[in-house]
């Protein structure tokens, strides 16, 4: 085990390789205690920001509950949770951000694709907390979508 | 390929693309590429979207059985992710089968492609890049697939884009017709007894043209109206085009003109004015009657019915009409002035049926409030009696409401239907009590119980079946010979509250589906102009009691689970011989949140299926169908299952796996002596594929 000292050492002169043990233990920390939607992994600022953002962008098709129509699945409930179980944020994100809205995808920028998902975990469920989700698919690819509250 | 070019090809509006057999000139002779047959097994076809024109989804094959189901194996699959400018996750086709070709449209542009069955390999791709006029339109990505003409020589495949046009393709080479339209191409928003827009109107089609003798009849579909921007929207009628041309035949207004037969179900002046009604479901058609069935859809305003007043023809009414002249035989309406979005979602099956001693030329149409209505299909009158029965008014001002609803005697509801306490979930006594204290937040009741005003304390009806069904657009299956209907069904109910609207830039109709507290948000059309986007924050969403802070009124859950019993999807075999049902199983594996449900803990809940919208396929032994949704399984890998039961008891025979739900039904042929099963997958994060299964061994 290394004292701090040797820590220091290391990043202080070892150059890009023990930079890069570092950092691949920091990620198998983090991979080791993962967040799930859970853990409060937007806000509520920006869930509102999101539902205006869905009323005008998703609405029409997903319908203003969120509940689907004949020609769109539903955005919220258990179908959407199932659908969506054991995937990531980032998943989301990023099946949103090529997709949507259907008549003119890749519009919407990644600021309000995460706005608009925010909306859609707070519509299911999912708490709030005090860090936005960011808004990009690689920073939420390790908040995992979890349809039951993990024990605990 | 002689003067291709990327460039060229994207340059140009149409596209083909041949990729085998090219010969001088380059046309294609992809049929050629495809080996004879030299096994005992003749080949089979799957010449229509549900198998034939009576609509089955039947195929008499049996290689594949209860023995080896579970030896399944893929054989080919094919993604469609190059198709179009982004991956689609909503791959609807079923594909046609015809000389060891299979036609289908695929990916997010609804190209057309022809693939060998037996490799999955790609023989020719059609691509149309209608531009704005596509992204406008209210019926996006794949589509249904394709309808397929022959007169024994000439060979066409035909299908509807996105932007609303009828190609006509060469079956063999991909190229479109020349003696067919404008150069294989009839645009569908002109001729049609209206003056539209041909880049905004709101229509399109997702459903593949019926092709009946030398038909090819179209039907309209538009942007959902829960909260419809417009009253006069486009009217959504039917057209039957000459297949060799691409002239129109006839057209039938679903709305009557004035003089028409139906016109005086109207309230005066709302026939006019009145837009939709049209035929998004398959249709189905008897040659030998003469006769095409047209499933109509509500006219403008799916839960609202303040400018359609009246019985309102032919909303919600399955319609016989001539083959050749397009003139209205029977018509059957199935809700009056319908206030549940139950249009007609399916193809009805034709059937012929023994009944008090005699065959009977009978049609069962599945439905989203799962009854099956059974009609003599000659004349449009019910097998067994259909009667009138006086339900509730609702308290919607100016609301138009019919005294009476027509309710099947026979078949039984093969679905729930209304909401009663006995329906609410009961996993445990403790969630019995949470849904009964959550239901006293809304109106329940029969079916046929009214939307009414949202407030507080009562945010409207629960509606079993929901908005979307019981059943949806993939319709049932039928064997003919034992007279059995097959239909997948889901137990997933909505909220239809109704809320006062007195802002014209949002709607045009002063109440609209919504709940109390949640502002009407505009619902544009495809192709409205988006401007004036409004990022105001909506005021919060009014408190609930007893409601966990973070969740809404509309939210039908307890605990998040569901606020109804299992089962959520379910397969029912229903006898037509009897007019009763023969099994019913829940279809799909429990869903992961009711499984791992700590409020479930220790509890053996039996399978509760899954809800979605799913064709089953019947064949000589089996009824086979994949799951609807993800469930990941005891290996910890999401997917779904294709599974197959007994189709006399309903006993499940075997299961495989697939990366992801069924989204378009299954379809099956015999090629050189293989049976195949090859269905559309895709949803969630897995981006749409068609995979074939056949049997281990030598191909």
């Amino acid at each position: 085990m290394m004292d701090r000292n040797s820590k220091l050492h290391l990043w202080g002169s070892a150059g890009i390789g023990g930079a890069l043990l570092l950092l691949g233990g920091a990620i198998a920390h983090a991979q080791g205690t993962a967040r799930t939607v859970w853990d409060g992994v937007y806000t509520a600022d920006q869930a509102d920001r999101g539902k205006a953002a869905y009323g005008e962008q998703c609405a029409a098709c997903h319908g203003p509950t969120l509940a689907g129509i004949d020609v769109a699945p539903p955005l919220s409930g258990n179908a959407f949770l199932n659908n969506w179980n054991n995937t990531s944020a980032g998943d989301l994100f990023d099946r949103i951000h090529s997709t949507m809205p259907l008549n003119n995808p890749g519009s919407l920028g990644a600021k309000t694709v995460s706005d608009i998902e925010a909306y859609m975990f707070q519509a299911n469920g999912f708490p709030a907390g005090k860090t936005a989700l960011p808004p990009s698919q690689p920073m939420m690819a390790g908040i995992k979508i979890l349809a039951t509250k993990p024990a605990g | 390929m002689k003067g291709f070019s990327r460039r060229g090809l994207l340059a140009s509006t149409a596209s083909t693309f041949v990729l085998s057999g090219l010969t001088g000139g380059g046309r294609a002779i992809a049929a050629a590429a495809i080996p004879a047959n030299t096994t005992p097994h003749p080949d089979t076809e799957w010449r229509h979207y549900a198998a034939d024109q009576a609509n089955t989804r039947y195929s008499p094959l049996d290689q594949i059985n209860g023995t080896n189901f579970n030896d399944l194996e893929i054989a080919w699959s094919f993604k469609t992710d190059a198709l179009g400018a982004r991956k689609e996750y909503q791959f609807e086709a079923t594909p046609l089968l015809i000389k060891g070709r299979l036609f289908t449209t695929a990916g997010s542009r609804r190209d057309c492609i022809a693939l060998d069955a037996a490799t999955g390999e790609l023989l020719w791709m059609h691509r149309l890049d209608e531009g704005q006029r596509a992204l406008n339109s209210p019926r996006q990505l794949s589509g249904h697939g394709v309808s397929y003409w022959t007169d024994g020589t000439k060979e066409r495949i035909l299908y509807v884009t996105i932007g609303y046009q009828l190609v006509s393709l060469d079956a063999a080479t991909g190229l479109p017709d020349p003696e067919f339209g404008t150069n294989g191409v009839v645009d569908l928003k002109r001729d049609f007894d209206q003056d539209i827009d041909p880049v905004t109107a709101d229509v399109g089609l997702h459903s593949t043209p019926l092709v009946v003798k030398d038909v090819a009849v179209i039907g309209a579909a538009h942007t959902a109206g829960d909260v419809p921007e417009i009253r006069q929207n486009v009217k959504g009628y039917v057209r039957g085009f000459d297949i060799r041309t691409g002239r129109r035949k006839w057209i039938f207004h679903t709305i009557p003109l004035k003089g028409e037969f139906g016109y005086d179900s109207w309230v005066a002046g709302d026939a006019e004015k009145a837009g939709n009604t049209g035929c998004w479901a398959q249709m189905s058609a008897d040659e030998e009657l003469g006769l095409v069935y047209i499933p109509v859809e509500l006219p403008t305003g799916d839960e609202t019915g303040v400018f359609r007043r009246g019985d309102a023809l032919f909303g919600e009414s399955l319609v016989a009409v001539d083959i050749e002249t397009g003139v209205r035989k029977w018509h059957y309406q199935m809700v009056h002035h319908g206030l549940w979005d139950r249009d007609i979602p399916c193809a009805p099956i034709l059937c012929d049926i023994p009944y008090k001693g005699r065959i009977v030329k009978a049609l069962a149409q599945p439905t989203k409030q799962a009854y099956l209505y059974v009609l003599d299909r000659t004349n449009g009158k019910p097998l067994w009696p259909i009667v009138e029965r006086k339900v509730e008014a609702g308290d919607v001002p100016g609301e138009w409401y019919a005294p009476t609803q027509p309710v099947p005697t026979k078949p039984p509801a093969y679905d729930v239907q209304g909401v009663s306490i006995d329906d609410l979930i009961d996993f445990t006594p403790e969630l019995r009590a949470q849904a009964v204290e959550f239901v006293k937040n809304y109106k329940i009741g029969p079916l046929f119980t009214p939307p009414v005003m949202s407030k507080p304390g009562r945010w409207g009806t629960i509606s079993a079946p929901g908005v979307q069904g019981g059943t949806n657009w993939p319709g049932g299956s039928y064997d003919p010979e034992t007279h059995i209907v097959y239909v997948y069904s889901k137990t997933q109910p909505s909220v239809v509250g109704i809320v006062a609207n007195s802002d014209t830039s949002v709607s045009e109709f002063p109440f609209v589906h919504g709940i109390d507290g949640m502002r009407p948000r505009k619902m544009p059309r495809m192709g409205a102009e988006s401007g004036g986007v409004d990022f105001r924050p909506p005021p919060p969403p009014p408190p609930r009691p007893g409601q966990k802070a973070g969740t809404f009124p509309g939210f039908l859950t307890v605990q998040g689970l569901p606020l109804l019993k299992p089962p959520y999807g379910r397969i029912t075999a229903i006898d037509l011989t009897k007019g009763d049902i023969a099994w019913q199983v829940a279809h799909g594996e429990t869903p992961d949140n009711v499984r791992n449900h700590p409020a479930l803990k220790g509890l053996k809940i039996p399978r509760t299926g899954r809800p979605g919208n799913l064709g089953p396929l019947t064949t000589k032994t089996l009824v086979i169908c994949g799951e609807a949704g993800f469930y990941t399984n005891e290996y910890g890998v999401r997917g779904a299952m294709l599974r197959a039961y007994d189709k006399a008891t309903g006993e499940e025979k075997g299961a495989v796996y697939m990366a992801a739900p069924q989204s378009g039904s299954p379809m099956t042929y015999m090629l050189r002596g293989k049976q195949y099963i090859v269905v559309a997958i895709g949803g969630g994060n897995y981006s749409a594929e068609l995979v074939a299964y056949r049997l281990p061994g030598r191909a």
